[in-house]
């Protein structure tokens, strides 16, 4: 019964959220309705779930789904999560792999494109104020682990995950040590 | 037998992205554009900014909708599903872990440093797309407008990024038809 309960909820989440920042006040209430965690608890798991590999959502509802159900709770969770990209995104690749070649669909991508582009650029300076200010200040080590792991990253062409991996432990150094 | 081949590795490839996505996901953008357009050179740059933009839109997750068109794109639906399932296996392995240490990890100084550092190394690696995409982005010169628009609607007006995609839409489709007004060919 509880399996089917946060199967439920964690669709509703995943229908009603468009990725990111946008599902936390909707799990926030889902929860808390059902006293699966309290609003500390939420807060507490969004700060976790930025700092944990995968997206926000699903890391809430493996959570969730753990704490309320164990293991099979995760599992459930996040198949409600993945509910709208089992469905309609799967839906939209078929349309998209057919129609991607029309002149119609070339034109409008033309302007989409960089549309894409300007978000990105705008994700990576609104993540910058939160990566690199820490209690109001600007940390410079977080400055110097950023600009080492650019040069790595375009100079040198180090995969992601040994730049991932590097940066936390100069971070462990730099801020747990120091 | 190929196309299994093709989704075994599909899968491993997938597990990977989904434990080093770290910043909410924009990093999966980056370790595609590393694997599939630079090194494989399965993918175009602007094929890339298509899936992101349409994955972004549609609602649920954006990676792992973003993982669905790109493994629908290489194997078929059973290829999307595949990618899917390796992205959030790891990312759920991690959390599950966590949860059972919650009171252990959640006010850790260690964890927390360590994060703390990999979290400076996310605007970089994000941010080292951006050389890649704005190569693909410009058919004509404009589009820099549209990327401009874009950019501050997001970052000073919290424009949902929905919106950002149909408004880029309807520019795309202006800007071709006043483009191949002035002679231009299709694009």
């Amino acid at each position: 019964m509880i399996l089917l309960q946060l199967l439920w909820s964690f669709t509703k989440i995943g229908f009603t959220s468009f990725g990111g920042l946008s599902m936390i006040p909707v799990i926030s209430n889902e929860m808390q309705v059902n006293h699966w965690m309290t609003a500390e608890e939420v807060s507490d798991i969004v700060a976790i779930a930025e700092m944990t590999p995968g997206p926000v959502g699903l890391n809430c509802a493996t959570f969730a789904g753990m704490r309320t159900a164990g293991l099979p709770g995760a599992i459930v969770s996040n198949l409600g999560v993945l509910m709208p990209t089992l469905t309609i995104c799967a839906v939209v690749a078929i349309f998209f792999q057919r129609f991607r070649n029309s002149p119609v669909m070339r034109r409008v991508m033309v302007g989409v494109r960089p549309a894409c582009v300007g978000m990105v650029a705008g994700v990576t300076v609104s993540l910058s104020e939160t990566s690199y200010i820490l209690n109001d200040s600007i940390s410079l080590p977080g400055i110097g682990i950023g600009i080492l792991s650019l040069v790595l990253l375009l100079k040198f062409k180090v995969s992601i995950p040994k730049v991932i991996g590097l940066s936390a432990l100069l971070g462990l150094i730099c801020f747990g040590i120091f | 037998m190929e196309r299994w081949k093709t989704i075994g590795r599909l899968l491993l490839d997938f597990m990977e992205f989904g434990l080093f996505t770290f910043g909410g996901g924009w990093s999966i953008v980056a370790q595609m554009q590393k694997r599939y357009v630079e090194e494989k050179k399965i993918l175009t740059q602007e094929e890339l900014l298509d899936l992101t933009s349409v994955g972004r839109s549609l609602p649920g997750t954006m990676i792992t909708n973003v993982a669905m068109l790109f493994g629908y794109r290489i194997a078929g639906f059973w290829g999307g599903v595949v990618c899917v399932v390796g992205m959030i296996v790891p990312p759920m392995a991690v959390l599950s872990l966590i949860t059972l240490f919650y009171y252990a990890v959640r006010h850790n100084p260690w964890v927390m440093a360590a994060m703390t550092g990999v979290r400076c190394a996310v605007v970089p690696i994000i941010g080292s797309t951006l050389v890649g995409m704005v190569k693909g982005a410009f058919r004509w010169q404009p589009c820099i407008a549209v990327l401009a628009v874009s950019f501050c609607l997001y970052l000073f007006w919290n424009v949902n990024c929905v919106w950002l995609v149909v408004i880029g839409a309807v520019s795309g489709l202006a800007i071709s038809k006043y483009m191949e007004g002035k002679g231009a060919e299709t694009p």
